[in-house]
């Protein structure tokens, strides 16, 4: 990999570079950009990735991902698991308290959970947790006033990751009183080290410190380890566009860029006066094709197309050096993501014409949709373009808007697509996200039925070698099919003027402000 | 006259009812809708259709249509998708913002355009004239966002007088305020001077040919008197008409300035609403826009008999 | 005296026109380097002997996508004003000579379009027919529709009354005739003249759409797009958005002079619009 150029901090090295200053909180607000306002405060409800970021500041779950994207604890002090593998015993920390000054008991978790669990609380990860999904939660028993017991009906190798998902809002214990007494959402009261303050629609939203806030101990550790509040008060201003967020950063009208583009991300890394962090996130940038095509129905064209790109030239050139070149679907910051994961066919078009005579393809025009949103899958998707012609494959962009591309996803309804996958912090869940059944499932690309047996063994196996082993096995498959070509894990820019200590990109890609203060 | 008024209103209303019902079909038609955005890369077809039903999504386009229109007649205009706000009172603050630019752009540019366009006719194929049109012609000739962020690039970063991104309503602190609608200001004014200066010519020439004037003149009076006394007053009328239409026409939103300056205006809420195929704005942003077009044409209309002296002299 | 600033005009106007029709033209044939060839590792070049604009951010030379740019741009404006013209016209013609009930329907129809946002417009078309510059052809050329319809049946109003009508009527010519014969000729100046300025208007319009993200879709080069695709790069690379920038400009500055021209020629009593 190139070497990170100028002010360009690789995996938030900022960090470990700074020795362990005494800091005390502060009077003062640290103000950062969204590009779009939040929108709402249930957690896992009408939610999108920004409102997550704000989210998180406010909520907590009994588990969290940790910087390395394994699942730890937060509010559970620890968890056991039964002998049959179905049932959870989390004990809780002592001494948490709500946004209301109430302590959280058993009681609190158990109303939180059986909330969610009720269909008409229209929580997003419902499907995943009540059969509709792999497995379902049958109880939810307060053992007693410091420990809860969660039953489900078969074994889980990702039920901590599923409630772990910042998507589903952590799964968050809250305190009754968040709900009126009609049944309504009001407002979130949770455990976080901030709540909410002042909500200017379409503008900004403003959390305040929680002071009675009761931290984890050791170091900042992902969604969980220690928090603390440094900034009194965080100002999430609502920038729709990048430019302009760039331009305010530079002007220290924000200091803090959360989100940023590629294009504003090369420009920034010049800039004196701040520093841009970057780390891969486990979100897929990829070129879908749809097997189903009377073209691309033939692996042997799919093949080719794959033996047309320079992937590792795309992904320098589009991404200058601050992204990595990956195969699979499993993200390569994952620690399931081992070397032979990284191998990919070099280059032939020789083998690449080859294989699209032998297939009969005499240049019909293969159209791929892209979109302007992201514009890095755009950009990927011109060079590869020029790369395919090369080869005698002839491929033509469609540019459409970013939702009308997510509509002809999910239904299936394209010859080829530039797209970006959000983030699958568990590999069972990175595979199950791409494979299963057109027919009853059109937005799955990979309908292979082996495959889906093997991700659905890769969910229930516990032991870690086994569960490894199909990973592989599964890479194998995916190579030979090529129903999609990866190109590598979406980076996470995070831009911050100088003065802001403490910002760490991490795979998850949300942005953290507590533990960050200025200088 | 107020006769007059209700009618023109009354009259209006089948334009306004085309209007939704085409937005509403073409929204249909446009691919995505709110719970596809929602759920993104993981959207589980049984989920997503729970979604749909549960907000009315699954009925026909019409039984859909009905009933925004029965709920719209009672001025309830429904609920965004995106962040569960009442359509109304949204659509009725983002244009706060839209209305203070226009109307401030609009007022500078008139003041300036009108005396320069007036010149130009009277001083009509001379050099002066060349020039005014000459600069007019040019300044329209240019699109308005890039003007916008060369403004933005150098008053904004280079210079660093003005902030770059971001709103402050009048009512928290005029001076504030002020500072961020500059730019935006400036820029649509520029933009303006060169369509109102090349109107109020027009409309001056109009005047100058008219016999009055040539009368005025033959009585003798100083080309500066005919010019104060006739030839302004007179084009004044026609230029008002104009301006109305292009208040109508910006008050719809300046989408593409809103979107440079970041500004949460009207034109900005509806483009935000159409790429998040958020139906309730969509609609209720379109509905607004072509009453305010509406209602902005009538009180032109209304108010020309008091500054036309033909008229009222009829 | 009046013919001074007349010439002026028209000379300017035609030079700057002429040169956006010969870039367009040449581009037919020949340009530098090809518009569409992307070089990864030539990004974001400044001009220089070899890229005479510079290279834009994947590397293509920013020339040679100005000069395919000034044709897309072309056909784009062209066509959609050619659309608003026969589509506006037709309605034109026909509300202004039937008259009555007809007249009102098609003016209210004809009101409705107008307070109707271009971009929805777009965005629509562009789901019913497909991304493409078809979509925004059809687009500008459904929202401009309008003003030609008013222009027309304006027109045709004040036509129609005038004694050589009349006397076709009266030597016993259908109607259908008559407007094709002795109507729609007459209406022919104002048009004329409209259609100039709407071509200037196509091209604005086009930017700005694209500036949305609802122009002519990449890779394809339009100035519009090229301008919207350069914003990230104002600072770094201010050549970006320059060189389409000011041929926007200039495009339009000739447009606009040459319709000045043009109306003061054919149409001397219409008021300047």
């Amino acid at each position: 990999m190139r070497a990170a150029l100028g002010r360009t901090v690789f995996l938030g090295c900022l960090w470990a570079a700074q020795p362990a200053l005494a800091q005390t909180p502060g009077d003062y607000t640290i103000r950062a950009s969204l590009n779009s306002d939040i929108r709402g405060t249930q957690p896992g409800g009408n939610r999108d990735a920004n409102t997550d970021v704000v989210m998180m500041h406010v909520l907590e779950g009994l588990v969290a991902y940790r910087e390395d994207t394994s699942v730890g604890p937060m509010l559970a002090e620890s968890w056991s698991l039964s002998e049959d593998g179905r049932t959870y015993t989390f004990k809780l920390r002592q001494g948490v308290t709500f946004h209301n000054g109430a302590t959280m008991t058993a009681a609190d978790v158990v109303w939180s959970w059986r909330r969610y669990l009720n269909p008409a609380t229209q929580w997003r990860c419902l499907p995943d947790l009540d059969g509709r999904g792999l497995s379902k939660v049958v109880s939810v028993e307060a053992v007693d006033a410091q420990t809860v017991a969660v039953t489900l009906d078969k074994p889980s190798a990702i039920f901590l990751s599923i409630i772990a998902r910042a998507d589903c809002g952590q799964t968050a214990i809250l305190h009754p009183d968040s709900v009126g007494a009609d049944g309504q959402w009001r407002e979130p009261i949770g455990t976080g080290p901030y709540r909410i303050g002042e909500w200017k629609r379409g503008q900004s939203i403003e959390l305040t410190r929680f002071d009675r806030y009761a931290s984890r101990q050791g170091e900042m550790d992902g969604f969980t380890g220690g928090k603390v509040a440094y900034a009194a008060r965080l100002r999430f201003v609502v920038i729709p566009d990048a430019s302009a967020a760039r331009a305010a950063l530079l002007g220290n009208s924000v200091d803090v860029l959360t989100d940023v583009p590629m294009a504003e991300a090369t420009d920034l890394r010049t800039r004196p006066g701040v520093t841009l962090l970057h780390t891969p996130t486990m979100g897929v940038t990829a070129f879908l094709l749809q097997t189903r095509d009377p073209v691309l129905r033939d692996p042997r064209i799919r093949q080719a197309f794959a033996l047309s790109l320079d992937v590792q030239q795309i992904v320098e050139g589009t991404m200058e050096g601050m992204a990595q070149q990956n195969p699979s679907i499993v993200p390569i910051r994952s620690r399931w993501h081992d070397e032979a994961q990284s191998q990919r066919p070099a280059r032939n078009v020789a083998a690449a014409r080859r294989l699209l005579a032998e297939a009969g393809y005499r240049g019909q025009p293969i159209r791929m949709q892209v979109n302007r949103r992201y514009a890095n899958t755009y950009d990927a998707a011109v060079a590869a373009q020029a790369m395919a012609e090369e080869a005698g494959l002839k491929i033509e962009l469609e540019v459409l808007d970013w939702a009308t591309q997510l509509d002809r996803y999910t239904r299936g309804d394209y010859q080829m697509q530039s797209f970006i996958y959000s983030a699958r912090l568990d590999p069972s869940l990175s595979y199950e996200m791409i494979a299963g059944p057109k027919e009853t499932q059109p937005r799955k690309v990979w309908d292979n039925p082996a495959a889906q047996a093997l991700v659905q063994r890769s969910m229930q196996v516990t032991d870690d070698a086994e569960r490894q082993a199909i990973l592989a096995e599964l890479f194998k498959l995916f190579s030979q099919d090529v129903p999609m070509v990866i190109l590598y894990n979406q980076p996470d820019f995070l831009a911050g003027r100088d003065a802001i200590q403490g910002l760490r990109a991490w795979p998850s890609g949300h942005t953290r402000l507590w533990n960050v203060w200025v200088r | 006259m107020l006769r007059y008024a209700l009618n023109r209103l009354i009259l209006s209303v089948p334009t306004l009812i085309l209007v939704s019902a085409a937005v509403f079909l073409l929204m249909r038609l446009v691919p995505g809708d709110p719970v596809v955005l929602m759920l993104g890369d993981q959207a589980d077809p049984q989920q997503a259709a729970d979604m749909r039903a549960a907000m009315g999504l699954d009925r026909s386009v019409f039984v859909q249509y009905g009933l925004w229109l029965l709920h719209a007649v009672n001025g309830d205009l429904g609920r965004s998708t995106t962040n569960d706000l009442p359509v109304l009172p949204l659509a009725l603050s983002r244009f706060q913002v839209t209305a203070t630019i226009v109307f401030a752009a609009v007022a500078i540019a008139a003041v300036v355009a009108i005396p320069l366009g007036t010149v130009a006719a009277w001083r009509q194929n001379t050099k002066a004239d060349f020039a005014i049109v000459s600069g007019a012609t040019l300044l329209l000739s240019i699109p308005s966002f890039w003007l916008g962020l060369l403004m933005l690039l150098f008053f904004g970063l280079k210079l660093g007088w003005v902030p770059v991104v971001g709103y402050v309503s009048f009512s928290e602190d005029a001076f504030k305020a002020a500072l961020y609608i500059v730019l935006p200001v400036a820029t649509l004014t520029l933009i303006e001077i060169g369509i109102l200066t090349r109107m109020a010519r027009a409309a001056a020439i109009d005047v100058l040919r008219l016999e009055y004037v040539a009368h005025a003149r033959a009585k003798g009076l100083r080309e500066s008197r005919v010019l104060r006394r006739h030839v302004l007053p007179n084009a004044f009328a026609p230029t008002l008409t104009l301006i109305g239409i292009v208040l109508g026409n910006l008050l719809g939103g300046v989408a593409v300035i809103e979107t440079v300056f970041t500004l949460p205006g009207l034109g900005r809420l509806l483009v935000d609403g159409i790429y998040a195929r958020d139906y309730p704005v969509v609609q209720g942003c379109m509905l607004f826009i072509a009453t305010i077009y509406v209602v902005v044409n009538l009180l032109v209309d209304l108010a020309y008999p008091f500054f036309d002296p033909r008229v009222t002299a009829s | 005296m009046p013919r001074i600033r007349l010439r002026a005009n028209a000379l300017i106007g035609s030079i700057l026109v002429g040169a956006t029709l010969l870039l367009a033209a040449a581009s037919i044939v020949w340009t530098p380097r090809n518009p569409l060839a992307v070089a990864l590792r030539q990004r974001l070049k400044p001009p220089s002997a070899e890229f005479w604009l510079g290279t834009d951010e994947v590397g293509r030379d920013v020339f040679s996508r100005i000069m395919t740019g000034a044709g897309t741009s072309v056909m784009v404006a062209g066509l959609a004003v050619l659309a608003a013209v026969l589509l506006g016209s037709l309605l034109g013609l026909v509300a202004g000579f039937l008259r009555g009930w007809v007249d009102r329907v098609l003016m209210g129809i004809n009101d409705a379009l107008l307070a109707f946002p271009g971009i929805l417009l777009a965005l629509g078309l562009m789901a019913v027919i497909g991304a493409s510059q078809w979509g925004i052809i059809l687009a500008l050329g459904l929202a401009y529709a309008p003003t030609v319809a008013r222009v027309v049946r304006g027109a045709v109003l004040s036509i129609r009354e005038r004694e050589f009508v009349e006397a076709s009527r009266s030597i016993g010519n259908s109607e259908g005739y008559t407007m094709w014969r002795h109507v729609m000729p007459n209406t022919a100046s104002p048009l004329i003249v409209l259609a100039t300025s709407m071509f200037g208007w196509a091209i604005l319009a086009e930017s700005a759409l694209s500036f949305l993200g609802l122009g002519v879709p990449p890779p394809a080069p339009t100035w519009g797009n090229m301008l919207a695709a350069a914003r990230p790069y104002m600072e770094s690379a201010i050549w970006l958005s320059l060189a389409p920038g000011l041929c926007i400009a200039l495009t339009l500055l000739g447009v606009n002079l040459l319709g000045d021209a043009l109306r003061d020629r054919l149409d001397p009593r219409s008021a300047e619009r």
